[in-house]
């Protein structure tokens, strides 16, 4: 396992590099120059002297190969430069924001957890029942409704209509309770399906039947043995979303005000500022390749069939 | 067992993880102000697009102006119609060569740190605003700028390298010429790296901050003019403007102000609830197409008149603002300084556009739908913001309005930053322009006419009056004497009128809608500057 967990981070330095080739290669080939992009933001004229200033600070009138180097080494000493609209440390303002994305992307998966495995799993046993046909309904309108549109619906009904959640902010759990259904639908969608589709077909595997013939209780083989092994697709894709969660809740953000680190990305795209789009793309890629390592440890938890040593077990 | 074990440490885990989680939340609980809605009944809450910044007076993004004009005051301040009033410099004498202006402060103003403004602050805010000349070139008065020497402790002269009568309308502007307290300076008194503390003058002072979540302002009890009736003004950061409607709905916000802060679908349909009130602003800066007299086919007059009065600008205007913005016959609205009544507006006849064309040279072939000439097809490219719906809709009306006199508009929507570029390096047809607004103009707009840097002197340098027109600009900015100003300001707005190398379109507005428990709002004159003292609340 300590093996198979270092070999699984050193994998990470080359994802990590090529993702900073990838950013430097595409944030040049756009034709804007973040020192004119700067300006126009801040509302100054662009002289060319200003413009020539901005990019001896900015580091921008160096050659495009010593700039890269410069930015792998930067990032490798973990030092992630000023921003250049704010001019603070890009890290520290990942650090004011990033709490926030937190707490929304794992509020989501909870909530997706929360309600996905009992509709999954109820829908697979009672297949074909109301529902069944409730839990296909709501992963139709969850895997079709856009996130912004369903955003402004909840809003409208359940903080202005109905006066039960405030509108937009954070600071109570309160504020929660809509940005992270809102994020969470399209999980569920897809979790619920996913669970019913995976208990549907463990419900045909041997050992059931063999659970059933030896007088186990129904209750026993559907949660002990049925559900544990069939949650297992549905974690692959926890591990994927989480990552995406934490990445990509910026339309949320930007309908509930919500104080993340997507909201300032967006900015900074529009700005051209490079230090924090840099930041960000090393942050995501770390982000995707850690939550899928979790999510890994927890299938090998669940089902220890999928690890070498397990399988010598069963 | 070793599966319970399993199953047990993967509880713990998920458990840490609810925990962690609402432990965040209530982490926020605890603070207890995280709410930023006020019980002060003489407090009001606004929301606003983008975080309020570090609060500097002498950068510029990412802090914003409305705030930083909560804080930090001007030598002069610009009243309606462009009058220059008194605010922190009681009065002021202008040397007959129009090279010295000599201010006397006015006495027992304080920051709110208690120290005093005198004529060594002043100098030190200047000071710090001339050691980075070049970020702040782009106002006149700093382009301009030689020096500030101390008289007294009251009195400083302003010496100018050059005359330039504009330099108080540019005193007035929120950054960077405002004020900021002994205390605020960082040791080597470089405030463009960043400020020690937010200390101003002004009538509210910076209570609680959090980042791109609120701002909450207090009223200035040391205040040295009147004080605002209000206590409390909250700004809420509210990134989407139909998040900003709905909360007003809920009565989450008491007010929604400014430019573009509302959809104009969002503004009528508020408007036309009842329960609350709306208003609309004197046009703020006026909306305009800039026309390229360089590009060969635009280098011709009788083009340039066809295009203007090839569109129907009223319709135009009325059906993509939604009557949230005037049709505008001048580049220069009635309300700013010097302008000019006599201005002939061009008005939409299609028939007399296809006869300018037709003089031209510009033949309609039978069956054709494009002009042509010498075998080339009257072809133009309209570039525009991509991200303003505006822009992008009015682009679409005039390729329409433009083909039925024959003209083929190629529209292309670019980045700001692009279309910037592209205007400096003349490399368009035509483009959306704004002039500056208040105090800025009309001084700010006739300078660009003039100076190459900004792509507007460049796009009209085909003109056969341009260096005559450059003359009249440079004097008329170097005048210190009002009636032969009055005569420049006229005569070089009828050319640009006259050569349609700006088509004006529309006057932009401020939008304001608040709660009927509002009793006061005035829009500022100045149009960076924040309207909070002028509120009052109904008990």
């Amino acid at each position: 396992m300590v093996i198979y967990l270092i070999k699984r981070l050193f994998a990470v330095v080359p994802i990590i590099l090529f993702a900073i080739f990838l950013m430097f290669v595409l944030v040049r080939l756009s034709p804007v120059d973040p020192a004119q992009a700067y300006l126009a933001a801040s509302n100054i004229h662009p002289t060319e002297e200003l413009l020539a200033e901005k990019r001896q600070e900015f580091g921008l009138d160096r050659p495009l190969i010593v700039q890269y180097f410069q930015t792998v080494a930067d990032i490798v000493r973990f030092d992630f430069g000023n921003s250049y609209v704010t001019n603070t440390p890009v890290w520290q303002e990942i650090t004011t924001r990033l709490p926030a994305t937190l707490q929304l992307a794992l509020s989501s998966i909870l909530v997706a957890i929360i309600v996905s495995v009992p509709l999954g799993f109820l829908s697979a046993v009672y297949k074909n029942s109301w529902l069944d046909h409730f839990s296909r309904l709501l992963s139709y309108l969850g895997a079709s409704i856009p996130q912004f549109w369903l955003g402004y619906v909840l809003i409208f009904f359940f903080a202005v209509k109905l006066d039960l959640f405030p509108v937009e902010g954070r600071g109570t759990w309160q504020h929660f309770v809509l940005p992270s259904i809102t994020l969470s639908l399209a999980l569920i969608a897809i979790y619920t399906r996913l669970l019913r589709a995976s208990v549907l077909e463990e419900l045909e595997e041997a050992y059931v039947l063999y659970g059933r013939t030896r007088g186990l209780k129904e209750k026993g083989i559907m949660v002990k043995h049925v559900l544990r092994i069939s949650i297992s697709p549905m974690l692959t894709g926890l591990g994927m979303n989480l990552g995406k969660l934490l990445t990509g809740t910026i339309i949320v953000e930007q309908v509930f005000s919500w104080p993340g680190f997507g909201r300032f990305f967006i900015e900074a795209i529009f700005n051209r500022d490079i230090p924090v789009i840099q930041s960000y793309v090393v942050l995501a890629a770390c982000l995707f390749i850690v939550c899928n390592l979790i999510v890994d440890v927890i299938q090998l938890y669940l089902d220890p069939r999928i690890s070498r040593e397990g399988r010598a077990q069963f | 067992m070793k599966i319970h074990n399993n199953k047990k440490n993967l509880f713990l885990a998920l458990a840490a993880c609810a925990a962690l989680t609402l432990s965040a939340c209530s982490d926020d609980n605890a603070s207890g102000s995280a709410d930023a809605e006020s019980d002060n009944p003489n407090a009001i809450t606004m929301s606003w697009p983008r975080d309020i910044g570090p609060m500097n007076p002498h950068v510029y993004n990412p802090s914003q102006l409305i705030t930083q004009s909560m804080i930090y005051e001007p030598l002069v301040s610009y009243e309606e119609g462009g009058e220059v009033k008194p605010h922190l410099a009681e009065s002021w004498t202008v040397s007959e060569d129009g090279r010295e202006y000599t201010f006397k402060l006015r006495e027992g103003v304080q920051f709110t740190d208690g120290s005093s403004l005198t004529s060594e602050v002043v100098k030190k805010n200047f000071d710090a605003v001339l050691a980075n000349k070049n970020s702040h070139s782009w106002l006149g008065v700093i382009n301009v700028l030689d020096k500030i020497e101390v008289v007294d402790e009251l009195t400083f002269k302003m010496v100018l390298t050059q005359a330039y009568y504009p330099a108080l309308q540019d005193l007035a502007v929120v950054r960077p010429v405002r004020m900021l307290g002994e205390a605020g300076f960082p040791e080597d008194g470089d405030t463009s790296k960043g400020i020690t503390e937010a200390v101003g003058t002004g009538p509210w002072v910076l209570d609680e901050y959090k980042t791109d979540e609120y701002a909450v302002f207090k009223r200035n009890p040391d205040y040295w003019g009147e004080s605002p009736e209000l206590e409390e003004v909250t700004i809420k950061i509210i990134p989407d403007a139909e998040t900003r409607v709905l909360a007003f709905e809920k009565g989450e916000l008491d007010l929604i102000y400014g430019e573009g802060v509302v959809s104009m679908d969002s503004f009528n349909y508020l408007k036309e609830t009842g329960e609350y009130t709306t208003d609309l602003s004197d046009p703020v800066a006026t909306r305009t197409m800039l026309v390229n007299s360089t590009s060969e086919k635009l280098s011709d007059l009788n083009v340039r008149l066809a295009l203007h009065h090839g569109f129907n600008k009223q319709a135009m205007v009325e059906g993509i603002t939604l009557g949230l913005e005037e049709k505008a016959d001048s580049i220069l609205s009635s309300n700013f300084p010097y302008a000019q009544e006599d201005i002939e507006a061009v008005e939409y006849d299609v028939e007399k556009a296809a006869s300018y064309l037709d003089e031209a040279g510009w033949k309609l072939e039978s069956g054709g739908a494009i002009r042509e000439k010498d075998g080339q097809p009257l072809e133009l490219e309209l570039i525009y913001d991509k991200t303003d719906p505006i822009q992008k809709a009015m682009a679409e009306t005039l390729q329409a309005e433009w083909l039925a006199i024959g003209v083929k508009l190629e529209i292309a929507g670019l980045e700001l930053t692009e279309q910037i570029e592209r205007r400096k390096a003349g490399n368009f047809d035509l483009d959306f322009w704004y002039n500056y607004g208040a105090p800025y103009d009309p001084h700010s707009m006739i300078n660009v006419v003039a100076e190459d840097g900004w792509g507007v002197a460049e796009a009209h340098s085909n003109l056969p009056m341009k260096s005559e027109l450059d003359e009249q600009v440079r004097e008329a900015l170097a005048s210190t004497d009002e009636t032969k100003r009055q005569e420049l300001y006229g005569s070089i707005l009828n050319t640009l009128q006259e050569q349609s190398v700006f088509i004006p379109i529309s006057y932009m507005k401020k939008t304001v809608a608040y709660q009927n428990d509002i009793e006061s709002f005035e829009f500022p004159a100045n149009r960076d500057e924040h309207p909070f003292n002028d509120i009052s609340v109904s008990e």
